[in-house]
Formats: C-alpha cells, structure tokens, sequence
C-alpha cells in the first residue's frame, strides 16, 4: 500500500515536472511546445550514449545537451514564428517533433538503445516493513527538490516576477523594461533542464530508448496543463501531478486490465474539464500576445 | 532643449493607416495634452511612441537619438516610459512585485531602493498595501500603482492613456494634483485624456488628433476658452 501511494507521488511528481516545463514554454509564448518529447528523448538518448561515464557526469552532459537543444530550438524556430497565429505555431512544433524524430532514428535507428543505467538504483531499500526501490525514492527526492526550487524561482526571483508577469501580459511587461529575448531564451533553458531531469527519471525506469520515447510523457503532461489550467504555472504543476498520480494508482489497481488505464485517465479528465472548463486553477481571460 | 521630436510619424495596424502625418515636438520639461475622439488613434500614437506598435515610417526622436523601430523594452531604458490605457495592472501579482517589475526598465540599478522610497512617497499605497494582490485594489490605487511603476523606471518623459479612465471625480483631483507634483518635479509629460478640461489647466499645449493628423494646437490660454477648443475639436472653422 505504502508502496503504491510512493509510486503514485513519484510518478506524479515526474508529470508535474513534465508539466511545468511545458507551461512554462506556453506561458511566455502561447506555444503548445510537441517537440518537447523530444528534449525529453536526447535527454534519454545523451544518458544512454555516455553511460560508460560516472553517472554524475554523464547527467551534467545530458542537462547541457538538452537545454541547449531547447534554445537553439528557441532560436531556429519559434523566435521567427513569435507573434504568428496558434494554429501556425501548434503546427509547426508538430512538424517540428516529427522530424526530431525522424533524425533521431537517422542517428541511433528506430530499434531501443539500451544501457543498464546505474544498476544499484534498482536495488530495495526496506524500511519498516516496506520496500521501496532506490530509483523511486530518488525520483521522489529529487522531484521535491525540483518543485521546491522552481517554486522559489517563480516566486521570490526577478526572473520568476519577470515570468509571470509576461505569462499575463508580454506587451505591459515590455514597457516597463522585460527583455522578451531573454527571457524567452531563458524559459527555453529551464523547459531543457526540466526536460533532462524527466528524460532521466524516465530512463531510470525503462533505459529502453527509441526515437518516440517522450512522446506518452508529453502527451499526458499536455493533458494535465489542460486539467491545471493553462495559463497558470502552479496550475500546471498540479494537473501533471494529478495525471501522474491517477495513471500510477490506475496501473496497480486494474492489473491485467491496465491497458483500459488510458480511457480511465481520460474519462477523468473530462469530467474534470465539464466541472472546470477552464482548468482546476485557471483565472480571468485570455489577454492579447505580443 | 528638444526632448521629443516626431516628424511625419505614419502607424497603424496591418494594412490600416491609424496615423497619417504626425509631427510635434517637445521641450524639456513641458505637459502636452492630445485629445480627440474615440477610435482617433490617440492609444496608437502613445503605444508607437513607447515601441509597442512599429511606426511604417517617419522619426521619433528621444533626446536626440532616433528610437523609432527600437524594442518597447529599450526604450523604456533610455527614458520613456508609458502608463497605458486601462493601466495594465498585472492583478495576480502584489504591488511590491509589480514596482519590480518597473525596476527591470531602470537604467541604473544601484539606486532602486531610493526610488521605490521617492516614488511611495508620492503615492503611499505602495507602502500600506505593499505586499497585497494588485488586482485587488481600487480603481484609483491601481492607477497610482500604474503610475508609480511606470514613474520607477525613471523615465525623462512620461506618457498617460486616459489616466482619469473610470475614476471618481474626487480620485481625479487626486491623481492630477500627483501629476502636477511630477511634472514640477521635472518630468516632461504628454497626456492623453477624453475630458480635455482636465489637462487644459496645466498643458502648455493640447494637440488636436482627427483623421489621422493633428488638425489644431492650442496654446494653454486658447485651451482654457471652451469655445476655442470646441471649435478645434470638432473641426469647425473659426468663422463659423
Ligand atoms: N490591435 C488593433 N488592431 C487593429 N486595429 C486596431 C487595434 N487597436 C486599435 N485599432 C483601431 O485603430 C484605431 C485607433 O484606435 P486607438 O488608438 O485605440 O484610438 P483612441 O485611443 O484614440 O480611442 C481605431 O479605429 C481602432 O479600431
Ligand atoms: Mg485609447
């Protein structure tokens, strides 16, 4: 029991975190990022790439890898595209995801890679008569961290105002000075690194790693965003969390019938959404983008 | 001193011209008023001048260096700042952030602390409501906020959209008795205000806006007569 209640948070946390990386890309340009997946994917790749190296260092490598590909993704793309309509940008970050994807199996071939990452972290630690595996209690560990610090970040940095503030309103903020370069930029750099810690928790689980590997993530870290409400961050970190922990609980309770898991979670969500169409934390209207 | 210099400004939106000719200048130091009608382009004139809006073509000049095209963000750093129409307040933000936010835009950091405390000074709900949502305050607390945000940045020139927007009369006295106070203080200011008899006490100057041009100026004693500005408002000849 005590267990599955682990699981359930850890698994929610690694959404919340999935989430958060997503809306913080949302909130600063209203783009719906799908290419996500795949920082979540050259994160896991970077691991499994360079897993003869010390475990510490081989992250490191695979956090500067994957912002870095958040920025020049940033930079290549989505800054030409800032201002144009939704549909344009949901587009082409489609478009954009599918042909990470295709390179990546030009790079590594569309069979799993696999490297038995860290094997010490499958190994149980008992405690109490409970027995929990090293991987989840640092997944756990390391989301509270992460969610601690993010939460910091937002809320006691100029750069977190800076971020909220543009969430709301890009035009007012730029008047009163908010770099929408940077600040872009930098919401880039966190959506990376967020999406290295995902893609290394993810690995840890399954060092399976195939070119769509962080597609299912993306996908239902989207939904919790919706369930959270859109435009708000603690929003989105909540509906992650949510989605991680419903799948999780779902998985251990239907067993063998885990496959329905999916229409489960997604059964949930619309009830969810015919009580809160606009999220559990959404407030106010849509304003303007620059 | 010229501080602002605009010559033969065309802006819109898309393929729409809002903004035919403008050209006006101003001193260092001086209060211009714009009024006109509804819909006119007064917010387009303000928002082009702050670099939310890039002008088609023409010149803004800001203490001699050009700024039209530059990024809103720039120009707020060399010492132009605008208080929108609607003020803009960011309402899930508290106040305190929301001066923060206005420190972004100051070219010399060092003395931020001396500012927020010159700037409570003028308006004190920064200080007795400091850390409370900004969405909750009151219409005139938000308009001071708006103003103290903007005031933070320490720009030479101040712009004001419609500052007396939706306020009691009682509050408008207010907030233009604090305007006065930052003009004397040395900022130039250019506001544009529906009810032309707020700023025709203390402008040197008001600009006519009509189709696109300014059609008339009025010197401050013009201004006063209600005749005269009528007259110019409306666009009717002086014979008529
Ligand atoms: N974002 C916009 N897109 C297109 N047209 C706009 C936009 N904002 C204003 N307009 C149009 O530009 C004209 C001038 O608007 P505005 O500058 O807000 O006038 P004023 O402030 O004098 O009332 C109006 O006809 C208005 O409909
Ligand atoms: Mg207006």
């Amino acid at each position: 029991m005590i267990q599955t209640i682990l699981n359930a948070l850890s698994l929610g946390g690694t959404y919340a975190l999935a989430s958060l990386g997503l809306g913080l890309v949302f909130g600063v340009m209203r783009l719906v990022n799908f290419a996500y997946s795949e920082l979540i994917t050259i994160a896991a790749y970077t691991l499994v790439m360079t897993n003869q190296l010390p475990i510490m260092v081989s992250f490191l490598f695979s956090v500067v890898v994957t912002s870095l590909a958040a920025v020049l993704m940033e930079l290549l793309i989505y800054r030409r595209l800032r201002g144009a309509a939704p549909a344009i940008m949901l587009v082409a970050s489609f478009g954009l995801s599918k042909l990470l994807q295709q390179v990546y199996e030009l790079c590594f071939g569309a069979l799993p890679r696999s490297a038995s990452i860290a094997p010490w972290m499958s190994g149980e630690l008992k405690f109490a008569g409970v027995s929990i595996t090293n991987a989840s209690l640092i997944t756990a560990i390391l989301t509270i961290v992460l969610l601690l610090a993010m939460r910091y970040l937002l809320n006691k940095t100029s750069f977190g105002i800076q971020l909220k503030a543009a969430s709301a309103d890009f035009r007012t903020a730029r008047l009163l000075g908010v770099r929408a370069n940077h600040l872009i930029s930098l919401a880039f750099v966190m959506s990376g690194v967020l999406a290295a810690f995902v893609g290394a928790i993810l690995v840890v689980g399954n060092p399976q790693v195939e070119p769509m590997f962080g597609m299912n993530m993306t996908i239902l870290a989207l939904v919790g965003i919706v369930i959270g409400g859109i435009s708000s961050l603690p929003g989105s970190a909540l509906g992650g969390f949510i989605v991680g922990v419903i799948l999780s609980l779902l998985n251990t309770w239907l067993g063998n019938g885990r496959v329905y898991s999916y229409s489960w979670l997604f059964a949930a969500v619309f009830i969810i959404l015919l009580v809160r169409p606009g999220g559990l934390l959404s407030k106010g209207q849509e304003m303007e983008r620059v | 001193m010229q501080i602002l210099e605009i010559e033969d400004l065309n802006s819109g939106y898309g393929k729409v011209d809002v903004l035919l000719d403008i050209t006006f200048s101003m001193k260092a130091g001086q209060c211009f008023g714009i009024v006109g009608p509804n819909g006119v382009g007064k917010s387009t004139l303000l928002q082009t001048i702050a670099g939310a809006i890039k002008p088609k073509s023409g010149s803004i000049k800001l203490l001699g260096n050009e700024i039209s095209g530059r990024n809103p963000e720039d120009i707020v750093r060399s010492g132009l700042a605008l208080v929108p129409e609607g003020r803009q307040i960011f309402g899930g933000l508290t106040v305190m952030e929301n001066l923060q936010l206005g420190l972004t835009g100051r070219a010399d950091k060092k003395t931020s602390h001396q500012a927020i405390e010159h700037v409570a000074e003028l308006f004190p709900v920064i200080t007795t409501h400091s850390k409370q949502q900004a969405g909750l305050l009151s219409g005139g607390q938000q308009q001071q906020l708006a103003i103290a945000r903007a005031l933070i940045t320490d720009p030479k020139v101040l712009l004001l959209d419609e500052p007396s927007l939706g306020l009691a009369p009682n509050i408008i006295n207010n907030l233009f008795s604090n305007l006065k106070r930052i003009l004397e203080a040395g900022t130039t200011l250019l506001i544009v205000e529906q009810r032309a008899n707020l700023v025709t006490k203390f402008a040197d100057e008001i600009l006519i806006l009509r189709e696109g041009l300014i059609q008339d100026r009025l010197n401050k004693i013009d201004a006063q007569d209600e005749n005269k500005l009528k007259k110019a408002y409306f666009g009717l000849g002086a014979n008529e």
